[in-house]
């Protein structure tokens, strides 16, 4: 009773709530700062951008310290220990793949295709600037001297985009013809066919040098300063994601969005509302591709090393457990589920590694290495995948519906048709002489 | 180029027919299931795997025990089939009633993500499991009928060569032989094969004849995953060497193989499983030939997969499947 | 003058014959019932009618220009829309949104145009939103507009089909068992609805029904489908006294003790 009443007052006060916030922040920025290297400060300071999705104040607000917290604060406090970059390296990989979750959430989510085979277009962005930032496309291309400076990497951004969604099509295209329950079967092959196609593309041409990948990647520049470091580029990443998650709010409350929800709730009531099935289906796909080519050109430029072993089935499941866990078609959520997988990842299962290590050589329990944590990664997927299904299939965050002021939705037209009528059932409609 | 083809077609068929009757087998399972509840069990490729843990488990413990040398070595496999196939058997049946039961009425995606959890749920399982016991989570059986017999196929016509096949590849094959034809049996002239079939076709009137649904779902998985899990084991003697992704793509080509037959067919899974085998191994043998090089032997997967691709989009019901019509 | 014409219209599916040479003739504004026993084909003249099955042979002219062939997507473009005879809402999104989903084909914004958020799209979205809720004051539904669609009674779904539907801004409304599982008072409402879409909106009406009251009451005109074929055709008095008709629904012992 306590904790429920506690939780309703604070709901109720938002000057509670700011403080409550302000407080939370200061102090995890503060133990940051001040620790030499505490992975639990960094990411206790990243969860106080959850804390602020929970409270009540405007959206604006929530944006601005959102951003406050994440443009300077989170790097000024990590900037001080000796862990700098690996926080940023984390920072930035959860980014990168938050924006993939993202464009996996329109297929799937919103439009209701189950695509196991999303990472093939993360691996397009990363081949697409990999050919071209290093001395690879010397083999092919008839004009040009490769490797592109890196000031190319901009533009490659938007040409990662480009290629993505194009091939979101083509792949679409014959994909959607197939029935739902074979679309997931049938998106696994196409993503296994392009991994064993990169994998085996040096001959006759060699295009993406096969299993060997494509090494020293042209970092990216900009009036002369190489982006090198993860802290760079946690910045690019950053501003990238910003206009994803921009726009994919604008398309979920719109009429592309509806058209996807439709689709996935009842496609034949969709058809008959006047909605062209597979031109929806295929700009989700587009859509979600593009999201996934754009960060696969960053990822090219920060890991400077493209090879397939990046891009396989266990990558594109990694990206559906993170928007299952957040709540398939939540925008919120799987931006939640994404940072928690990757955390999990990266993070969480090194340490906890580590951890058990060390007690095993102090001798307080014996963990054998066949059960080390950051080895157990399917285990703990397959876990997550089935207790989700079957008890939590909304997710963490669970979509929610928009909300619609009355007052915004009420018109006073007296001439319109259906106020000068009689209407049955329901409040009588009140006109309104003007 | 032709004759190049020619020479090793009789390797290619001996090959093809030893790994079809594999797909085929495991095909099965995933016609039965799909016939029955309209869900592709992911897990099933990983209930193959598991057999083959389980057998070649049981039989690297024979070979420890010392039993191997003292019996038969037929006996000995066939003892470890009638086990696997019991203990993976039970564990289908168990993955149905504890993950498929409660979402009978779940959206269908829902479903399938709970079965791709579980398919990676039993790969790591295994893993850990193996690596426990011994280190690596690959696992090399004991060798078991490797004699090799030569096939002289020249004999016939000297256009071809000579094959070459381990003593295995007739075991396999006959007990898969004997597998298939058991299941036809059981399928068209027993009652509970009449049950199976029934609840195929009209779940709601089968239980309103009395059928116990569930029961009868239960078996048909019990009856998938047996097959499945000896097939395991067969597999497990005829290449000697496994490791727990296997599962994975031999699963999704015998998914193939059961789409190409027609989902839901029975006769028709067996049928599209040698096809499939016996393509791959074509084109195993003969692609970089006639590409010159230029497409890897690794290729045949990409092969495999373009078939399911192109069956799907074309001809969705299979060679031997009906179409469907959706009510509105 | 004839909105829709139908002529010789058959659909066989493999050795079943749902729809054997059906001929028609739908006037524009009028209220036409097609009834029938059940099985007779209704719903399999609807679906053909609204390009979700493609006639095995036939013609069906809306306007006097073919409509056979055309996806089911291009067909509501023509101005037909249709209620379905198992409610088939957009269950987890809201009931405004339903509503919202069938201005689809009269909705500009673009790919770009949205995630730009271009002032057209706002404005757009914002009329769309009021039209919507004008919609669904005029089937009585205002009040569930930010309910999720699938948690809603029974009869205001079935109403809530008729405003998405209304939201295409059909010329034509193909109305599926709209007063299937409704009471009294809700089938009550129902008449009335369909007079006032008939007068206000400018719609020809065309219903299945098997409440024989409605069926009698607001007909103009009341096409009869039996085992596939249209065994009568004429108004509610004609039919009411039609023995093929008694007899397809209740048997030839009843048809011969009416007459």
């Amino acid at each position: 009773m306590d904790v429920k009443n506690l939780l309703s007052t604070i709901q109720a006060n938002k000057r509670l709530q700011a403080i409550i916030v302000g407080l939370y922040i200061v102090v995890t920025f503060a133990s940051l700062y001040l620790a030499q290297k505490s992975v639990i400060a960094f990411l206790l300071l990243l969860a106080s951008l959850l804390l602020l999705y929970f409270t009540s104040f405007s959206n604006r607000v929530k944006w601005l310290v959102g951003g406050l917290v994440l443009v300077v604060l989170l790097p000024l406090a990590a900037s001080q220990g000796e862990a700098y970059q690996s926080y940023m390296e984390v920072a930035t990989l959860v980014g990168i793949y938050i924006a993939m979750a993202l464009g996996l959430n329109i297929v799937v989510g919103l439009a209701g295709l189950l695509d196991l085979g999303f990472v093939a277009f993360f691996a397009l962005g990363s081949y697409t600037y990999g050919i071209f930032a290093t001395s690879q496309a010397n083999n092919f291309m008839p004009f040009g001297h490769y490797p592109l400076s890196g000031e190319s990497f901009w533009v490659f951004i938007f040409i990662g985009c480009l290629v993505a969604a194009l091939f979101g099509v083509l792949l679409g295209i014959p994909v959607l013809r197939v029935k739902g329950d074979y679309l997931a079967i049938v998106t696994l092959g196409f993503g296994e066919i392009i991994r064993i196609i990169f994998n085996n593309l040096d001959k006759p041409v060699n295009i993406t040098n096969g299993a060997m990948g494509l090494a020293s990647v042209k970092p990216p520049e900009l009036f002369g300063i190489q982006f090198m470091y993860p802290s760079q580029f946690y910045y690019i990443v950053l501003i990238i994601l910003i206009a994803v998650i921009f726009a994919v709010r604008r398309l979920e409350y719109s009429k592309i969005g509806r058209a996807w929800k439709a689709v996935r709730e009842n496609e034949i009531a969709a058809q008959a509302m006047g909605i062209h099935l597979v031109r929806t289906k295929l700009m989700a796909f587009a859509v979600g591709a593009s999201f996934s080519g754009m960060m696969g050109v960053v990822f090219a430029a920060k890991q400077t090393f493209v090879d397939p072993t990046s891009f396989t089935l266990v990558e594109s499941i990694t990206i559906l457990v993170m928007v299952i866990l957040g709540g398939m078609g939540s925008v919120p959520g799987v931006i939640l589920g994404a940072a928690i997988v990757t955390i999990l990842n990266l993070q969480v299962l090194t340490e906890l590694t580590n951890w058990l290590n060390q007690l095993s050589l102090s001798g307080v329990i014996h963990v054998p290495d066949a059960l080390s944590p950051a080895k157990m990664q399917r285990f703990i997927f397959g876990i997550i995948l089935i207790l989700f299904a079957l008890y939590r299939p909304q997710g963490l965050l669970p979509a929610k519906n928009p909300v619609f002021d009355e007052k915004d939705l009420k018109d006073t037209d007296s001439n319109h048709p259906m106020n000068t009528g009689v209407h049955k059932g329901g409040t009588q409609h009140v006109h309104l002489d003007s | 180029m032709i004759e190049q083809v020619l020479q090793t077609l009789p390797q290619v068929l001996i090959d093809g027919l030893a790994l079809g009757a594999v797909y085929a087998i495991v095909a099965l399972g995933y016609t039965m299931v799909y016939g029955i509840l309209e869900l592709i069990n992911f897990a099933h490729g990983e209930i193959f795997m598991t057999g083959a843990f389980v057998g070649t488990a049981i039989l690297l413990t024979f070979s420890g025990l010392g039993w191997m040398a003292s019996m038969p070595a037929i006996l000995a496999l066939l003892l470890v089939l009638i086990v696997t196939s019991v203990a993976t058997g039970l564990l289908g049946m168990g993955i149905e009633r504890v993950a498929y039961r409660p979402l009978r009425n779940a959206p269908k995606l829902i479903t399938l993500i709970t079965a791709i959890g579980i398919s990676f749920l039993l790969q790591d399982i295994v893993r850990f499991i193996t690596e426990l016991k011994n280190g690596n989570y690959i696992l090399t059986g004991p060798s078991l009928f490797s004699k090799q017999i030569g096939v002289k196929a020249s004999a016939i016509s000297s256009v071809f060569n000579d094959a070459s096949v381990k003593s295995s590849f007739f075991i396999v094959l006959i007990l898969a032989v004997i597998m298939m034809v058991a299941l036809d049996f059981f399928v068209n002239k027993t009652k509970w094969g009449m049950a199976m079939r029934a609840v195929a076709q009209d779940r709601e009137t089968a239980a309103l004849m009395t059928v116990n649904v569930n029961k009868v779902i239960a078996l048909t998985f019990f009856i998938g995953s047996a097959l499945g899990g000896a097939t395991g084991v067969l597999f497990a003697v005829q290449y000697g060497t496994i490791d727990p992704y296997i599962g994975f793509i031999l699963g999704l080509k015998a998914f193939t193989a059961a789409v190409l037959g027609g989902i839901g067919n029975i006769r028709g899974a067996m049928f599209g499983g040698i096809m499939i085998g016996l393509l791959e191994m074509f084109a195993a043998a003969n692609l970089p030939v006639v590409s010159h090089g230029i497409l890897g032997a690794e290729y045949k997967d990409v092969f495999a997969f373009a078939i399911l691709i192109i069956v799907l989009i074309f001809k969705p019901e299979g060679l031997f499947g009906k179409v469907s019509v959706e009510k509105v | 003058m004839s909105i829709l014409t139908v002529k010789n219209l058959t659909k066989q599916f493999g050795g079943l014959v749902a729809n054997s040479n059906i001929n028609m003739e739908v006037q524009q504004g009028s209220i036409t019932a097609v009834i029938g026993p059940n099985g007779a084909g209704k719903t399999t003249f609807f679906n053909m009618v609204t390009g979700v099955y493609q006639p095995t042979s036939g013609e069906i002219l809306l306007n006097n220009e073919s409509i056979v062939g055309l996806k089911p997507h291009q067909v509501t473009k023509k101005g037909i829309a249709r209620t379905f005879q198992n409610i088939r809402l957009f269950g987890a999104i809201t009931v405004l949104e339903n509503v919202m989903v069938g201005m689809h084909n009269h909705l500009q914004g673009g790919l770009f145009s949205t995630i730009l958020n271009l002032p057209r799209v706002k404005k757009e979205e914002k009329e769309a939103r009021r039209e919507a809720y004008r919609l669904l004051e005029y089937v009585g539904l205002e009040s569930f507009f930010n309910e999720e669609a699938r948690n809603l009674p029974y009869g205001a779904q079935r109403k809530l089909e008729i405003a998405r539907a209304l939201a295409t801004k059909p010329k034509v409304l193909l109305l599926d068992e709209p007063a299937a599982g409704m009471n009294p008072k809700e089938t009550n409402e129902l008449t009335k609805l369909i007079y006032n879409m008939r007068e206000e909106l400018d719609l020809t009406i065309i219903l299945i029904e098997h409440d024989m009251k409605l069926v009698m009451e607001i007909s103009e005109h009341i096409v009869v489908l039996d085992h596939g074929e249209k065994i009568a055709e004429g108004t509610p008095d004609e039919i009411r006294n039609n023995e093929k008709v008694i007899e397809a629904y209740l048997g030839k012992g009843a048809a011969a003790t009416a007459s």
